[in-house]
């Protein structure tokens, strides 16, 4: 077997014509080996304006950069007839396509659904919007922080005290975007089995409902209490929180039974609290609920004594979830992650190395890869329309001249 | 019978049909995957032990305390576990082991979260499982991975959101580390892990061949983030926590409205949208207003803008700023709680979001939908609120073709649990208050 064909998607042939809502799925895909095409409007997607920039080169979006790893790049404009064709031709040879249009758009262009289908059986059609492509609010603008706002997320982000607050990073977005990627396999492995691909139909906003589940509505409808933004600790569980070591934050999380008598064992031994060891506090953590405030006191006399690496490796010693609070810087420097190459260093034209965030998943066979850096704008044009489907210089020549690529 | 069928309707065909999946989960990282797959037609067996219960089942009714552990009721219970078959194996004795390996010859995955070197430990490790299954796809997930120093460290969800510089780099400028209550990373690592099983089935389908797939909770939740910590990775720069701003669009932000912890999202893109925004909001002096009329500027005076913004909406139902600004093409949501998502929120009902989930005990739950979209294939949750071993005669009688006496000699021997006990299958329904 090549190399071509070393990948779990190898040979499969997946579209893109995403935004912000979209790319996370499509890099999912390449970088376990499909063949993936970005197509982008002529002159190149707005997304390649989202800073912050590599060095403060102007065209190299960091956000861009990582979300467009192992594809290639084309140019296309569907708007324009010629443009159309192009496309439908595409499309044939496609297993998947990505596409994060308004609900409509690609149907008022002729290039929806049905007709993408009729051509192609197996196609699966897989398309992000932020309410969906049905009901009445499938027509609201959208963006990350709206969709993810409507989904529950902000409400539950936070400290009780502060505004609502999300995540950094567009999580919304990426949460979507990772449904659609298993929605677009499973779709994929029956259409296999069927010989019928289908359309797939993610809402950013369910996706956010569904990702936030934990103190969604079953919590709700089953203890009355409307989950909230809470500071640091998990509701469910006590003592749980960030506590402050001598150099920093620890974060502490005690579920089971056993946890809380090691922890309070430990508590005692470095503070002298004999009241922690008080059998009341014992059991699950409804127990403790009542407690919460006075054990996070005892907890802080505990982390306050120590550093963070204290707290973190001796804690783990004792089988207790303590982790560090860390930065950026503390996560590049990892020593676990080091030791297992977690990062990868991919070049870049000029010989720029950069080093990404690695493999989301180790499979021992076909290994997860970044085939090669994001592309430039319309970088695979020559290589697809000329190479692949044989056009000619002269006819690429013309269509660019027309802004169709 | 089968999980999927207890709806008693016709069942139509789903996407995952005819794949079998065996689980040795606990909480939520590896069971989610298994809810996910049975949602979408696999038959999921999950194995448990009532001497190590998962804390699903140690679950007690907050507003009916008195009556203690009810391993059927939680509603993390129904979110994780609806719509799969439930065996009970103690998996200390070498039989149950050996049951446990022939459960695994009938399957296409088995999916394992347990502690690092537990299935090991008992013989159910890759290698001794692809001696009975050779293409078996065998997924392992835990905090730290399988390999590397502290592979061996205790974590839940919410220490990797620490762990992996999320609770650092979200939240508002002044805020040390910022959390969220749903323990995002067993989500990232749950919808990741289901990703790296579909790619093992899809490659199996071309190759015949099967693989071990090894995740870490804390590699796939930087995954999601990485092109946040790429700003320290290529420009050695840490990167400031945004709050709820945009690096590229304002007004972009929260919105403080009428009411209680009311509040509005609202993200202004381009020059024609803020143009909009003012004729809404009733101010079209600030569209010409130097301060205000280019991105830029109004990037730049970001907090002078917001201050301003917030004089309107603070006097106005979140609901009625929503729906002005949707109505002028502007992106604006309601920053929903719970209760607004399962009752006033139009579209999720209109698509009928909320499923509605047969439960044995209870008869029928609400539970958040599974929105993966597939429109051709409709995913559909079976039945939630099973009892540990609540199929251990489907399981071992049908599927694995026991016979009565062999599953008896083998209760006798302690390998296989009973179902029955001390977690009754029903209760009484006047004692209940949490409807």
């Amino acid at each position: 077997m090549d190399a071509a064909d070393d990948g779990a998607l190898s040979r499969r042939r997946v579209l893109e014509l995403a935004d912000e809502k979209g790319v996370y799925c499509g890099k999912l895909l390449a970088d376990m080996g499909a063949d993936v095409i970005k197509i982008e409007r002529p002159g190149g997607d707005a997304t390649r304006s989202i800073p912050p920039f590599w060095q403060d080169q102007p065209d190299q979006s960091l956000f861009f950069l990582y979300m467009n790893t192992s594809k290639r790049g084309l140019t296309l404009d569907i708007t324009h007839p010629e443009g159309q064709v192009l496309f439908k031709k595409l499309a044939r040879t496609a297993d998947v396509i990505i596409e994060t249009f308004p609900p409509g758009h690609l149907d008022a262009l002729g290039l929806g659904y049905d007709t993408l289908h009729e051509a192609n059986r197996r196609l699966v059609l897989t398309s992000i919007t932020g309410f969906g492509q049905t009901g009445p609010r499938r027509g609201f603008a959208s963006s990350d922080l709206v969709s993810s706002a409507l989904g529950g997320a902000p409400y539950v982000t936070g400290v009780e005290e502060d505004p609502p607050v999300t995540l950094a990073g567009s999580q919304a977005h990426v949460a979507a975007a990772l449904f659609a990627a298993v929605s677009s396999l499973i779709a994929l492995y029956r259409s296999a089995v069927s010989g019928e691909g289908q359309h797939v139909d993610i809402s950013v906003e369910e996706a956010i409902v569904s990702a936030t589940h934990i103190c969604g509505v079953g919590k709700w409808l089953d203890d009355g209490i409307i989950p909230r933004r809470r500071g640091t600790g998990l509701f469910a569980s006590v003592p749980s929180g960030a506590y402050p070591c001598k150099d920093g934050l620890v974060y502490l999380m005690v579920n089971r039974p056993l946890h809380w008598k090691a922890l309070a064992q430990w508590i005692s031994e470095v503070t002298g609290n004999r009241e922690v060891l008080n059998p009341t506090f014992e059991g699950p953590s409804s127990n403790r609920q009542p407690y919460r405030d006075l054990l996070d006191i005892y907890v802080c006399d505990l982390t306050s004594r120590l550093t963070v690496g204290e707290a973190y490796h001796e804690g783990q010693r004792r089988h207790l979830a303590f982790t560090p609070v860390n930065t950026a810087a503390a996560v590049a420097e990892d020593a676990h992650l080091a030791a297992r190459g977690y990062f990868v260093d991919v070049e870049h034209p000029g010989n720029a190395m950069l080093r990404y965030p690695g493999a989301p998943y180790r499979h021992a066979e076909t290994a997860w890869k970044i085939a090669r850096h994001a592309p430039a704008v319309g970088e695979h044009n020559e290589e697809i329309y000329g190479r692949e489907l044989g056009m000619t210089h002269e006819t690429l020549r013309a269509l660019a001249e027309d802004g169709v690529i | 019978m089968r999980a999927t069928e207890c709806d008693g309707g016709e069942r139509t065909a789903q996407a995952l049909d005819g794949v079998r999946v065996v689980e040795f989960s606990s909480a939520m990282a590896g069971p989610w995957i298994g809810r996910l797959m049975a949602h979408c037609g696999a038959d999921v067996i999950r194995v448990e032990s009532k001497k190590h219960p998962d804390v699903v089942r140690l679950y007690v009714p907050p507003r009916a305390p008195e009556m203690g552990t009810q391993p059927q009721l939680s509603p993390w219970f129904t979110d994780w576990n609806a719509g799969k078959r439930f065996v009970a194996l103690d998996l200390s004795r070498p039989k149950a082991v050996e049951l446990a390996k022939r459960l695994v010859g009938t399957c296409d995955v088995v999916i394992e979260n347990y502690s690092a070197g537990v299935m090991e430990k008992l013989g159910l490790g890759y290698a001794a499982l692809k001696q009975i299954k050779p293409d078996i796809i065998m997924l392992s997930t835990s905090g730290y991975g399988d390999s590397g120093p502290y592979r061996r460290y205790v974590t839940w969800g919410p220490n990797i959101e620490a762990l992996a510089g999320l609770a650092t780099l979200s939240g508002f400028p002044e805020r040390e580390c910022t959390m969220t209550q749903y323990a995002y990373p067993d989500v990232l690592s749950a919808l990741h892990g289901l990703v790296a099983v579909m790619c093992a089935l899809l490659h199996r389908s071309r190759t015949a061949r099967g693989q071990y797939v090894n995740v870490s909770q804390y590699e796939a939740t930087v995954a999601a983030f990485g092109h946040v910590l790429l700003e320290y990775l290529g420009n050695g720069r840490e990167p400031r926590r945004p709050g709820t701003r945009s690096l590229h669009a304002a007004p972009h932000g929260c919105y403080r409205c009428k009411g209680e912890d009311a509040w509005c999202a609202i993200t202004v893109s381009t020059d024609d949208e803020w143009k909009r925004f003012c004729a809404v909001a009733g101010r079209p002096q600030w569209r010409h207003d130097p301060g205000f009329a280019t991105r830029a500027a109004r990037l730049a005076n970001a907090d002078d803008l917001d201050k301003r913004i917030e004089e309107w909406t603070v006097e106005r139902p979140a609901y009625d700023v929503m729906i002005a600004l949707q109505e002028a093409g502007i992106a604006a949501g309601v920053v929903q709680n719970v209760e607004d998502q399962l009752r006033r929120d139009r579209q999720l009902a209109a698509r009928g979001f909320f499923e509605k989930v047969p439960h044995l005990v209870k008869g029928e739950v609400i539970a958040a939908g599974i929105p993966l979209g597939l429109t051709g294939t409709p995913g559909r949750s079976g039945r939630a609120g099973a009892a540990v071993g609540q199929d251990n005669d489907a399981v071992f009688g049908e599927l694995l073709g026991m016979s009565r006496q062999e599953i008896q000699d083998c209760i006798e021997a302690g390998a296989i649990e009973t179902a029955d006990g001390p977690h009754p299958t029903s209760i009484d329904r006047s004692k209940e208050s949490s409807k």
